[in-house]
């Protein structure tokens, strides 16, 4: 079920209405049925992949805590990743690889006869199988008690609003609010609601109407001419943050009406004065997924310079394959951990530069010119994200290169209107006016708030329920 | 019990204080800016689909001599050039159940003048409602509920509700109109004033070629405009083929469309003329299958001629 859709509308009140009427020790068991329900409505046979995670992780959580022998924890926990990995290398990877294998038996001149898996990926494999692994994660490693409750277990895996694309929690921050008793709070529902409603301004004004110019660009590079792909490619910055975050917002906004704390995902990513800061405010969740369980395993920043940088390109490659079996995610990695490693390697010359040059004088207009160097090279980072194969970065990045500026109207609107390309800036413009907001969404004019978003989004939004980008990963 | 107390006066405090006034504002906001928006957007744009439906439903104009069609009506017929009186209904990409819906509109109504005139395509008869915001604001007409069928909503009733995601194209259309910045209007059409470059318009042809139209058949719509033509012995239908680009004519079925028009040329009140190859000059055309400004004038004033042709009979 899209949180953009007429059946959520329905949806959301209903199982609200009837979380807080039920008693307590119902409570988790509606929560899991909403949730059964919300994610079957996208592909129903899908739910068993998730009921055997479920499983495997809840015995894993229970071996881990029984068991004294680290050894044998250690087992436990490897057999559990490994179902959890495989998993996703059936369904996520398989293809990829098996693409890969014909390509180099294509090249030594062989024939590969595996199969590819006609199978479609269960929306939000990867988010809920990362949420699972950080319960066993969390277990072996003793920060958490192991889950004996098989119900309130599926929910930690399940609960409906971050299923399919996070926040990917962590055990300790959720399983106990399964267990508090939660009761209507006037504060939690208005800013939970505020939540929603920005949530849904952010995908349904910005993110829907962005796309339009986006999708144009990279299914007709060949129409377009410096200008519009600047404006494409930017357009796709500010395009898949409002659709991300403005899931985050919404998800975070129905279980704040609910009672239930998800932690921040995004903190105005594109304010950011470089890219290790970048990696700070976007998809917060899973970088700090990373950082616990992949950078600080490696050895972090603890073992010398090479290593750091070493630890920095696989976050970033294993980063890259999360958010797809793709070579051009992989390429949107590596480029992320250059940005980073340079950064580093370069940041005294830099300084010196800069004070040599007097842009340390200048001050707030120094910062404003890292944020625009951030914004550009993750923007550039995004071609690589956003275009189906190599071969089209190549060719959006070539139209860059082409340095072509002539004003032809046509090319600029990429053949969707002059009103479209208007509209686009308008709702950034209007992105920005939000900015002005508490990031916390805690203000004091509620009801002026909800009803102009909500006006905005009924006057400027897209028609049709359109998906949410993060759901593919 | 102290809690479960406290929980319901917060959810009244929440209905009191955000709840009913948003959705007391939200409801006042919304049905005076659909007020505004109908009287002074939906209702002064003639070129928008649902002014043309609304004047084919409550307005009659005694002397008027209607177009009907889809896009290659709404951009290939200039009503000023073709004579007095005429007004084009044409609506981009309808098919011929929309066409229909006006023929039978139009029959209902007392007229002078007894012609109407239907553009034929050599696609022959499709289904096709086009933009679903032209059929918004007369949405309560049970004829037109019953041609959107299945494509009725529930909240098409709820004013403001119902233009939801909507609202752009009709102010696109209204914007059109009221910048002429690449178009002509005229009663109803809007043609296209500026030509394709010829790399362009060289590659639609291409495209069109390995994509010809194909005449279709479908019963349900040949009979009903039959059933239409039968029932208005006093009516005048006079069919027009507007001009195709030449790499048109390759049409693999071409002869059922010709057998389709010469059964059509046995009813008393059917007059049919087929421009289709009347046009060969490409700077002429918007595309292989519509003409621009230039070419309207040249096939409005030809439809002129043949239209004389009959009143002189």
């Amino acid at each position: 079920m899209l949180f953009n859709s007429f059946a959520f509308l329905i949806f959301f009140p209903v199982v609200t209405l009837f979380y807080f009427i039920l008693p307590h020790k119902f409570r988790w068991c509606l929560l899991l049925v909403a949730s059964c329900f919300f994610y079957m409505f996208f592909k129903p046979e899908y739910i068993l992949i998730l009921a055997f995670t479920i499983v495997i992780d809840f015995m894993a959580g229970i071996l881990l805590e029984d068991e004294t022998e680290q050894r044998k924890k250690r087992k436990y926990l490897i057999m559990s990743i490994v179902a959890n990995i495989g998993v996703l290398a059936i369904f996520k990877y398989f293809n990829f690889i098996n693409l890969n294998i014909t390509g180099v038996a294509k090249l030594l001149g062989l024939k590969n006869h595996i199969p590819y898996l006609n199978w479609l990926l269960p929306i939000g494999l990867s988010f809920h199988t990362f949420q699972a692994m950080s319960y066993t994660i969390e277990v072996y490693r003793g920060n958490q008690k192991a889950e004996r409750h098989l119900g309130i277990y599926a929910l930690y895996v399940m609960f409906y609003p971050q299923l399919v694309a996070g926040p990917i929690e962590r055990p300790q921050n959720m399983i106990h609010q399964f267990y508090a008793r939660h009761e209507f709070e006037y504060s939690n529902a208005v800013n939970g609601l505020n939540l929603i409603v920005y949530g849904l301004f952010k995908k349904m004004v910005v993110a829907d109407r962005l796309s339009v110019y986006v999708n144009q660009l990279y299914g007709n590079v060949y129409y377009a001419n410096s200008w519009s792909t600047l404006i494409g490619i930017c357009f796709f910055s500010i395009q898949i943050y409002c659709d991300f975050s403005g899931y985050s917002d919404i998800a975070r906004g129905t279980a704040k009406i609910m009672g239930f704390d998800l932690m921040v995902n995004f903190n105005r990513p594109y304010l950011s004065g470089s890219v290790s800061e970048f990696w700070t405010r976007w998809h917060i969740s899973l970088s700090t997924w990373f950082r616990d369980y992949l950078y600080i395993p490696l050895g972090g920043n603890r073992k010398g310079e090479w290593t750091l940088y070493r630890n920095f390109l696989i976050v970033f490659l294993v980063s890259g394959l999360w958010h797809g079996a793709n070579w051009t995610y992989v390429i949107w990695g590596t480029l992320h951990a250059f940005y980073v490693i340079f950064a580093r390697i370069t940041k005294i010359a830099r300084n010196n530069i800069a004070q040599f040059a007097g842009l340390s004088k200048l001050g707030s207009l120094n910062s404003f010119i890292d944020k625009c160097i951030t914004f550009a090279l993750v923007t550039f980072a995004w071609i690589f994200f956003r275009a189906e194969n190599f071969g089209k970065a190549t060719q959006v990045i070539r139209k860059l290169a082409e340095f072509d500026f002539r004003f032809n109207l046509n090319q600029i609107t990429m053949m969707k209107g002059p009103l479209n390309l208007i509209l686009s800036l308008l709702v950034i413009g209007l992105l920005w006016c939000s900015y002005l907001l508490p990031t916390n969404l805690k203000l004091k004019h509620n009801i002026l708030f909800l009803a102009i978003t909500t006006f905005i989004i009924i006057v400027l939004g897209k028609n049709g329920e359109a998906e949410f980008i993060y759901f593919q990963f | 019990m102290e809690k479960r107390n406290l929980s319901i006066s917060n959810f009244r405090l929440f209905c009191v204080q955000i709840l009913l006034p948003l959705i007391f504002i939200l409801v006042a906001a919304g049905l005076g800016f659909n007020y505004l928006f109908e009287r002074e957007v939906v209702a002064k744009s003639q070129i928008s689909g649902a002014y043309k439906i609304n004047r084919i439903l409550t307005q009659t104009y005694p002397d008027e001599i209607p177009i009907f069609g889809d896009s290659r009506a709404e951009m290939g017929l200039l009503p000023d050039s073709v004579g007095d009186n005429f007004f084009n209904y044409g609506l981009y990409s309808t098919g011929y159940d929309v066409t229909l819906f006006f023929v039978e509109e139009e029959c209902k109504k007392t007229k002078k003048r007894p012609e109407l005139i239907v553009n034929l395509n050599l696609s022959g008869f499709t289904y096709g409602l086009g933009d679903i915001s032209n059929y918004l604001y007369n949405i309560n007409d049970d004829g037109v509920k019953k041609l959107l069928g299945d494509d009725y909503r529930p909240y098409f009733s709820i004013p403001f509700i119902k233009y939801y995601g909507r609202f752009e194209s009709i102010f696109r259309t209204y914007f059109v109109e009221n910048s002429l910045m690449a178009k002509v209007i005229n009663n109803g059409a809007s043609l296209e004033n500026q030509s394709i470059p010829v790399a362009q318009f060289r590659a639609l042809v291409a495209k069109r070629e390995e994509d010809l139209p194909i005449f279709r058949t479908a019963e349900v719509l040949q009979n009903k405009l039959l059933g239409i033509i039968k029932a208005h012995p006093n009516r005048l239908f006079v069919f027009v083929i507007a001009p195709y680009h030449p790499c048109c004519f390759d049409s693999t079925n071409i002869n059922t469309g010709h057998a389709f028009i010469h059964m059509l040329r046995t009813y008393k009140n059917v007059r049919v003329f087929d421009f289709s190859k009347s046009v060969f000059d490409e700077s002429m055309f918007f595309n292989t299958s519509h003409l621009n400004y230039k070419g309207a004038v040249y096939y409005s004033r030809l439809l002129h001629d043949s239209l004389s042709r009959i009143d002189s009979n």
